[in-house]
């Protein structure tokens, strides 16, 4: 089955990171790219048409010319890559951003969700009162998995060398793993399988903390050894700290291009959103695409 | 001229006013609709006579509501105006010599002084409602002269009566002016805004069963006046 | 021209007129045409007729015209105070009028009316707490919006609630197919971190069915989602409808009284189908205003009550908090200043006041909360109530009526805001968006799933990766 693979952009040069990912990968599957832009959120208590337009934060009254407009400007804006990615769809909507993305990818089918890490969340008063950000709750709920690009540089340009997978040893973290395997498998890279053990909450002695890191080191490959099958090209490691830090860390130090991790619904409290789960602050500072997974459908 | 209107005209207005009442009171009631009104009158009495009660009873107290205790002096001189309005005539020694003399009943008379003192209340009170009508712009924009009309039809009686109290002027003329103006007075109650004497328990009533019945009432939370 | 394509006397009644209206921009052409509609005088006058009655005559014309009732009113306070906000003046400009004429008022006349019944008065019934002669001005403008709506001087966007609730039996186009295919998106969503959690349709004999706004079906689901898992949590057997769901009725605030109706029983009819034991509804003032405290009315019933007794969320919430149902963990109480916004609509016109503050003796910390001034039944409206929130043509003067909602929350000095009402949410929300001042505010649902003990046997059985 041809894959599909949702963009949700802004149009603004804040997602064009992730619109370069998203039409490479595309290419390289051979996937269907839905080009996907919520162009406003809802302004008015019931307001069937008064929409706050997503880029220019003005209130504007949605129609059919109104939607056309922002097609066009979106086939402007992607006028290069729509050019060469033959197989693909714009899509449009009006809503909350992250419900509106979900909405798409559950109703198209989508193997992977590719978005910026703000994508839709310029509105600001909008989406507040709805706790989380729009990264955090699409990666939350949806049932692929989530790629998002931060930044430009952090934007791939072709193929994927070494992969960090990053695992807390939760079930997520097992459709995260297959996942990542499967990566690595298709570009045929390197593979890091890493946990941080988390020191920031509790004072441990040090000589207890090498002790957890030994054991952790053997748990890591009695889980994840066997099922790595006929792949070889891994290997594996614990460091203790903060776990969002030493996750940027190694991918740095492995020169990594890509970082998958479970998303995991503990760290989520919504009201604490805008100071980060682990999955957030990975994203902020990783100077590579980092992908979540939450859920086995579509790994 | 005086033995008719203390005579027959005094049983015509009296007759005109108690009938007039009735009709309104009557009507009033009967024209009372739960579907219109959205208020199921009927099958939730209880709940309804209870909120009526509530409402009315807070009202009549001096200060007894919140609206009331948002505006002390106002309310100060709402109660001694309506007390004065209410009181001094049924309870004057003048009236009920009369009532005696041509019923042969009377009730308990107030002295003279408090009745002085009452008529005083009234017409000092009237002269207050007229100027906060002029000074307040919230009030004023709802005034009309037919406003300022009610006001000197309540108060006439009782500025009529002191002057022929006190001897000011020819007696005689004073009185026949008084009477007329003490039946106009009561003919008001049934043709004017006056009218406000029955109606005032009526409404109140009417939204006490509201709150009795539909908002609150029968949730068992009282509404606070 | 007597009546326009676009702005007639006519509901809207058909998928095409809907699109129509809809189509034209922020009701350009609708208010165009309505500068031409004739008003039907002899219709207008036989309304009155038929409907004017006992209570609205005789405060007509029993008012005193004494101006007790001028500071009840927020709108008069925010606008400067303006005599002609004075709520006795509105009314006597607009209704008191039209009586007095007989009917025979001119388009002009009509519009005026227009502009305010629904941008001076949001039918937030306070006024008739201050009146001595117990006039609610609050309860007359809802009339006038009547006799408005059946002359088609309306504003567009109720003209389309009123037809979205006629054509969709929603005030969005949410079909019954979306909505039950979203009931199951969410359970869906949701059931890795909630085992076991169902968004049962249609289920017999339930203990309770729940009814909702459909903008949460439509833009929000996830407050649906939440439903569910306290529903599940709190261990109720419960259902949904797949028709009747929606418990909102737009046409409440436009005067469309035959709408109101229409609203009003399917709701009722996915009762006597599905025969719960109970209902709720969602965390909404004038939906449950429309279901339960007037839609009995509009539905014939004279006793006053629906079908079966139907609870406002907050009545569900405070017996399960009660019943220890729903148990709050005293470590995740709320350790901030929060304030509490009473809705009109069932805190004065039900008197559920001391419901919302029992739920908050359980979510906040003691000493944590502080009431608005005033408060309970004599709280101020939001400031969008009564359709207000959704209408463009009167953004501005909606704008200044937050004045005052402004003014009270920062009295309390809370920067948290518990607005169990989706307009007052609303309000709220375009009141941090207007005039910042740093607040959050929420609905009850999130909240207490934040702070809620999840026993043991609902949490998902994979825990092993904790450290
Ligand atoms: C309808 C027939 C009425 C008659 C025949 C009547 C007769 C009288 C008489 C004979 C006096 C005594 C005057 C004096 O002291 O020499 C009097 C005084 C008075 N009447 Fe009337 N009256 C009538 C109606 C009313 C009404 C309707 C009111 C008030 C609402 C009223 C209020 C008073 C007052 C306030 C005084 C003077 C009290 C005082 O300062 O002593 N009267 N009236
Ligand atoms: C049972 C009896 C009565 C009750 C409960 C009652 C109650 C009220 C109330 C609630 C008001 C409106 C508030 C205000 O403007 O002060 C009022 C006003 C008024 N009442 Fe009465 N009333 C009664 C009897 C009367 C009578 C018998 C009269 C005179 C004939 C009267 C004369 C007035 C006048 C002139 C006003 C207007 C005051 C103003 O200009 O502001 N009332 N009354
Ligand atoms: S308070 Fe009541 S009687 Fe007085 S002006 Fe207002 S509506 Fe009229
Ligand atoms: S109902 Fe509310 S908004 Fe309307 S006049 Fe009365 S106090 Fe003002
Ligand atoms: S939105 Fe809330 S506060 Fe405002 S009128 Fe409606 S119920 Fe009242």
């Amino acid at each position: 089955m041809k894959k599909k693979i949702l963009l949700a952009t802004t149009g603004s040069p804040a997602s064009f990171g992730a619109a370069r990912v998203a039409f490479e990968m595309a290419k390289r599957y051979d996937a269907e790219l839905l080009l996907f832009h919520v162009a406003g959120v809802p302004k008015k208590g019931f307001s069937y048409q008064e929409v706050s337009d997503v880029r220019s934060q003005e209130a504007v009254s949605v129609d059919e010319d109104y939607m056309a407009w922002v097609e066009e400007e979106l086939k402007t804006t992607y006028a290069k890559q729509l050019e060469e990615c033959k197989n693909s769809r714009i899509l449009l909507a009006t809503g909350l951003p992250h419900r509106e993305i979900l909405r798409a990818a559950r109703s198209e089918d989508v193997d992977m969700i590719i978005m910026g890490a703000h994508s839709g969340d310029s509105s600001a008063v909008y989406s507040k009162g709805y706790p989380g950000s729009t990264l955090q709750r699409v990666a939350k709920a949806a049932k692929c998995p989530v790629m998002t690009v931060h930044r430009e540089s952090a934007s791939y340009m072709g193929g994927f060398s070494h992969i960090v997978f990053a695992t807390d040893f939760s079930k997520q973290s097992e459709s995260a793993f297959k996942y990542a395997l499967s990566m690595a498998k298709e570009f045929d890279c390197e593979m890091t399988l890493f946990h941080a053990l988390d020191i920031t909450s509790k004072v441990l002695a040090q000589s207890d903390i090498e002790d957890k890191l030994i054991s952790l080191r053997k748990r890591l490959r009695d889980v994840y050894g066997p099922k790595m099958g006929e792949f070889k090209n891994f290997e594996v490691d614990v460091w203790e700290g903060n776990p969002y830090v030493e996750i940027v860390k190694i991918a740095r130090e492995r020169m990594a291009d890509l970082i998958v991790l479970a998303h995991n619904t503990r760290d989520l409290d919504p009201e604490q959103a805008s100071m980060g789960s682990t999955l957030e602050q990975v994203i902020l500072r990783a100077n590579c695409p980092v992908v979540s997974v939450n859920r086995p459908d579509k790994v | 001229m005086y033995n008719f209107l203390t005579g027959p005209m005094v049983w015509i207005t009296f007759l005109v006013v108690v009938v007039g009442l009735t009709y309104h009171v009557v009507t009033y009631i009967r024209g009372l609709d739960w579907r219109l009104d959205r208020v199921g009158y009927r099958p939730n009495m209880q709940f309804g006579l209870k909120g009526a009660a509530r409402s009315i009873f807070f009202w009549l107290l001096p200060w007894g509501s919140h609206g009331w205790r948002a505006k002390p002096l106002f309310t100060l001189l709402f109660f001694s105006f309506h007390i004065g309005l209410l009181f001094t005539p049924i309870f004057l020694e003048a009236h009920n010599i009369m009532l005696r003399d041509s019923w042969g009943i009377r009730l308990p008379g107030i002295s003279t002084g408090l009745a002085d003192f009452l008529s005083w209340v009234v017409v000092i009170g009237g002269i207050f409602l007229i100027l906060r009508r002029i000074a307040f712009p919230e009030v004023r924009i709802l005034t009309s002269a037919y406003d300022y009309l009610l006001i000197v039809i309540a108060v006439s009686p009782f500025l009529t009566g002191l002057i022929a109290r006190y001897n000011v002027g020819d007696y005689n003329f004073w009185l026949i002016v008084h009477i007329i103006t003490g039946h106009v007075w009561l003919l008001s109650l049934v043709f004017t805004k006056l009218n406000h004497a029955v109606f005032f328990f009526l409404s109140r009533a009417q939204l006490g069963m509201d709150y009795g019945i539909k908002r609150g009432g029968m949730k068992g939370s009282q509404m606070s006046w | 021209m007597p009546e326009g394509t676009l702005c007639n006397r006519q509901p809207i009644t058909t998928d095409e007129q809907l699109k129509l209206t809809l189509s034209d921009k922020g009701g350009k052409q609708y208010y165009a045409e309505m500068e031409q509609l004739e008003v039907d005088t002899d219709k207008l006058w036989s309304a009155i007729q038929n409907t004017m009655k006992s209570r609205l005559k005789t405060w007509l014309n029993v008012c005193a015209k004494c101006g007790l009732c001028a500071d009840s009113c927020f709108l008069y306070e925010c606008n400067g105070r303006d005599p002609r906000q004075v709520p006795s003046a509105k009314i006597h400009a607009t209704l008191g009028e039209i009586v007095k004429r007989k009917g025979k008022v001119d388009n002009a006349f009509m519009r005026n009316c227009m502009d305010i019944a629904w941008s001076w008065c949001t039918c937030c019934n306070r006024c008739g707490q201050f009146c001595p002669h117990g006039i609610d001005m609050g309860v007359m403008f809802s009339y006038l919006r009547g006799l408005l709506f059946s002359q088609g001087f309306v504003p567009w966007e109720l003209k389309i609630g009123s037809g979205m609730h006629r054509v969709y039996k929603a005030q969005m186009d949410v079909t019954t197919e979306d909505w039950v295919d979203t009931c199951e998106w969410m359970a869906d969503e949701n059931c890795e971190e909630w085992p076991g959690l169902e968004i049962p349709v249609d289920k017999e004999d339930a203990d309770i069915m729940y009814t909702l706004n459909a903008r949460e079906a439509k833009h929000y689901p996830e407050d649906i989602a939440e439903a569910a898992i306290l529903f599940h949590v709190a261990g109720e057997n419960w259902t949904v409808p797949s028709e009747g769901w929606e418990q909102t009725s737009l046409t409440l605030f436009a005067g469309d009284w035959e709408g109101c109706k229409q609203n009003v029983l399917h709701v009722y009819d996915a009762i006597e189908r599905l025969r719960p034991k109970r209902v709720v509804g969602t965390e909404c003032g004038h939906a449950h205003r429309a279901t339960v405290i007037e839609g009995p009315y509009w539905a014939g019933r004279e006793d006053g009550q629906p079908p079966r007794p139907f609870l406002h969320y907050v009545e569900w919430l405070a017996e399960m908090l009660r019943t220890g149902r729903i148990k709050i963990d005293p470590a995740k109480r709320i350790k901030e200043l929060v304030t509490l916004q009473d809705s009109c609509n069932y805190v004065r016109n039900q008197g559920l006041k001391n419901i919302t503050r029992e739920i908050m003796s359980y979510l906040v910390e003691p000493g944590y909360f502080v009431e608005m001034a005033p408060n309970k039944e004599y709280n101020y409206c939001c400031g969008g109530g009564g359709g207000f929130n959704g209408i463009g043509k009167y953004r501005p003067q909606r704008n200044i009526a937050l004045l005052k909602k402004r003014q009270q929350i920062m009295d309390t000095g809370a920067k948290l805001v518990v607005a169990p009402c989706h307009n007052c949410w609303d309000a709220i929300r375009d009141l941090e968006e207007e005039y910042p001042m740093g607040i959050r505010w929420s609905f009850l649902k999130p909240l207490v799933i934040k702070m809620m003990i999840v026993p043991d046997h609902l949490k998902p059985q994979d825990e092993e990766g904790e450290e």
